[in-house]
């Protein structure tokens, strides 16, 4: 896309562009370039797609095209800007009552231009270009994200909060998720890595390939996936996983129980079987936010490393080193479920870091 | 037309038995656990001589239970979809009728779709959970053959032209009922939805839903080989067929039914697996002749070396990761047909 400035417009737009380029740095350089007093109109950014594009400042309507987004927004604060989203969005659940404008691969966009947003949000996994092209047309902003890992998924947070002009919520929201990620791998970091086999479909057999934020996930998990592709969501042969046998199954649910009925139905057939940790029933069900590249990951991290490695979460962090682990027997069931449905929960730790509860 | 014997039959078979021993002896070995085929013989030898109940363990287990039911699974939708195929093409007397045409395909995918939308909303024992999928696939499949054998009635009887086109209409609106329900439905099961579609061996059952299916077809395709004279008589004509005796509407009724039982069991189990039963009966009737005494068992042998050889490349290609196999059915069909629609005789 070829964007032309009006000449006047040309030294904001560039102020603009240098002020996000500060603030993409370390937060504390943007006040000395960032006038205050005159805000630019418009702020040329290029978002993670390499796309250039024109935001209206300050941005005050926004529609959401994914789920991660969604809780992004909601995350930092925004959530009264929030004028739409898609029938995919339920979490928080006061994101359901938001305007529905259809699915993530095909919104409408009469009611996406009927909300006149000042910016649309999407995201390169989950939307198709084709929505952004439309947008352009119509001349409304979107802003596309591409996050490819857990550190990924924090750094575009941040750069989104300050897209949206929240930057500080923004620093606040990966602070928080940085700190509670290094908590865990302090805590984990001296124990074995689970090996696991992710299943996002079970027949045929889906699992999930080494370059996705969710294998990341796994490995801050203390996991290890068994399965090596370079696909995002390979389909995998099942021989394969009974030669490597895998020491859990790892299920992401939507609705709770279905991993354990799951799990019975493939313990009779002869294929699955053969399986040690079916056979076992060794299991990980943890919520499906593992699947949304936004802030609530990092909650499914933790619900999988607590039921991956129990005892590393038996003790405090400072002296949960060394003797704490022992191997699960392979006869034992392991009940795995998490006790706290709540997914958003009032961090432990969060006391020593202040403030960040502000920016929900 | 000449007596057919038993022998003859026999020699004709011959080859293709061997190359489907073949076929599954190379699918036996290929995979992502390395086989000695010395070593397979020799247990299996002795498992079979009573020697021993149990193979090696190191690779028994994986070849048992999930590499052999695999390939038997190739071997029975193979078999069906083909026998199907040529029964369907010589029912409608149209060179490009193949198991799908009738729209036994989509009505099958309808049935498994909703299968997979409600079974989260039901509390199943496993046993039944487990087959939901395949059931209902089935059950959508019955349906759509009534429906579509009702819609080809004409004064009482089948007519071909009726079928057909009544066949590729149903098909068309189950396709858009099927597009219609996973763009609308919020459901996590929308991605197995898809790949349902593709055409996949890699499902496992039950050791009953083989012996199940196995029975289905030896059923269907015996009935089907018992009207094969028919068949012949048909290829010259409804009239003349009728003049010498053939009772057409009985034909093909039985017929009709039989091979979409067989489509129905086979797309229940593996999704839509194409182009199996459009082409090898035109290679084997190139081979072989049109005569249905032969034609039949040997679409049977062929169909099912076709799908072990699909499937086993579907296993392997991308190892460890694999392909649908109606992926590769497809890559691999489309250009074949065009070929052997360019050098047929004129």
């Amino acid at each position: 896309m070829k964007t032309t400035l009006p000449p006047r417009l040309r030294p904001a737009a560039l102020a603009a562009f240098v002020a996000f380029l500060c603030a993409a740095a370390p937060s504390h350089a943007q006040s000395a370039t960032h006038p205050p007093t005159e805000p630019p109109p418009f702020r040329e950014v290029v978002d993670e797609t390499g796309r250039t594009v024109r935001i209206p400042q300050p941005v005050r309507r926004i529609v959401s095209l994914a789920p991660s987004l969604t809780e992004t927004i909601y995350a930092l604060g925004l959530q009264d800007r929030l004028v739409g989203d898609t029938d995919d969005c339920d979490y928080p659940p006061d994101a359901q009552k938001k305007t529905k404008v259809g699915g993530g691969i095909n919104p409408s966009l009469e009611v996406i231009a009927s909300l006149h947003p000042d910016l649309v949000l999407a995201t390169k996994s989950f939307n198709r270009p084709e929505t952004t092209h439309a947008l352009d047309q119509l001349g409304i902003a979107s802003y596309a994200t591409d996050p490819h890992s857990v550190a990924d998924i924090i750094a575009s947070t941040k750069t989104l909060a300050d897209v949206l002009g929240v930057p500080e919520a923004g620093a606040s929201v990966a602070e928080e998720m940085q700190h509670r990620l290094a908590d865990l791998q302090q805590r984990l970091e001296d124990l074995p890595p689970k090996r696991v086999l992710f299943v996002v479909w079970t027949q045929p057999l889906i699992s999930t390939g080494q370059h996705t934020f969710l294998a990341d996930a796994l490995h801050y998990a203390g996991a290890i996936s068994i399965v090596d592709s370079s696909r995002d969501w390979p389909q995998v042969n099942l021989e394969e996983v009974a030669r490597l046998q895998p020491d859990l199954l790892v299920f992401a649910e939507s609705q709770p129980g279905s991993t354990s009925r799951e799990m019975e139905k493939l313990a009779i057939l002869p294929a699955w079987k053969i399986l040690h940790a079916v056979r076992d029933r060794r299991y990980a069900a943890i919520s499906d936010a593992v699947n949304r590249p936004a802030p609530r990951i990092v909650s499914a991290i933790e619900e999988l490393a607590r039921q991956l490695h129990p005892a590393a979460f038996a003790e405090k962090p400072s002296d949960s080193k060394k003797e704490s682990e022992k191997e699960n027997p392979p006869s034992r069931p392991v009940a795995l479920r998490a006790s706290s449905p709540n997914l958003f929960p009032p961090h432990r730790y969060s006391s020593s870091m202040g403030g960040c509860a502000c920016s929900r | 037309m000449q007596p057919l014997t038993f022998r003859k039959l026999l020699f004709h078979c011959l080859l293709l038995l061997i190359i489907l021993f073949l076929v599954v002896v190379v699918a036996l070995k290929f995979g992502a656990v390395p086989v000695s085929l010395y070593a397979l013989g020799r247990d299996l030898l002795r498992v079979v001589l009573g020697q021993s109940s149990q193979m090696s363990s190191d690779y028994g287990l994986i070849i048992q239970n999930i590499r052999l039911p695999r390939i038997i699974l190739g071997i029975l939708v193979g078999a069906s979809l083909s026998v199907a195929g040529t029964s369907f093409q010589a029912l409608l007397r149209n060179p490009l009728a193949d198991p799908y045409v009738l729209g036994v395909s989509s009505g099958a995918a309808l049935g498994a779709i909703f299968a997979l939308i409600a079974e989260p909303h039901l509390t199943l024992p496993p046993v039944f959970a487990a087959l939901l999928t395949p059931l209902c696939a089935f059950l959508g499949a019955a349906a759509t053959i009534t429906a579509v054998y009702f819609l080809g009635r004409r004064e009482g009887q089948i007519d071909s032209t009726t079928l057909l086109l009544g066949g590729v209409i149903t098909a068309s609106f189950l396709s858009a009922i099927i597009t219609f329900l996973m763009s609308t439905v919020n459901s996590g099961n929308t991605r197995g939805m898809v790949f349902w579609l593709m055409g996949n061996l890699s499902t496992s059952f039950q050791k009953s839903t083989y012996w199940f299916l196995a029975a289905g077809f030896v059923a269907a395709t015996g009935v089907i080989y018992a009207s094969a004279n028919d068949l012949n008589l048909l290829l010259s004509g409804e009239k003349e067929a009728m003049h010498l005796g053939v009772d057409v509407r009985r034909v093909r009724f039985v017929v009709y039914i039989a091979a979409s039982l067989l489509t129905g069991l086979a797309v229940s189990v593996s999704g839509a697996v194409g182009y199996v039963g459009l082409i090898v009966p035109h290679v084997m009737r190139l081979i072989y002749g049109s005569d249905h005494r032969t034609l039949i068992p040997a679409a049977a042998l062929g169909g099912a070396i076709a799908v072990v050889i699909a499937d086993t490349l579907a296993r392997i290609v991308v190892a460890p990761s694999e392909l649908a196999v109606g992926a590769v059915t497809a890559v691999a069909g489309a250009p074949l047909f065009i070929y052997l629609l360019r050098r047929r005789p004129a």
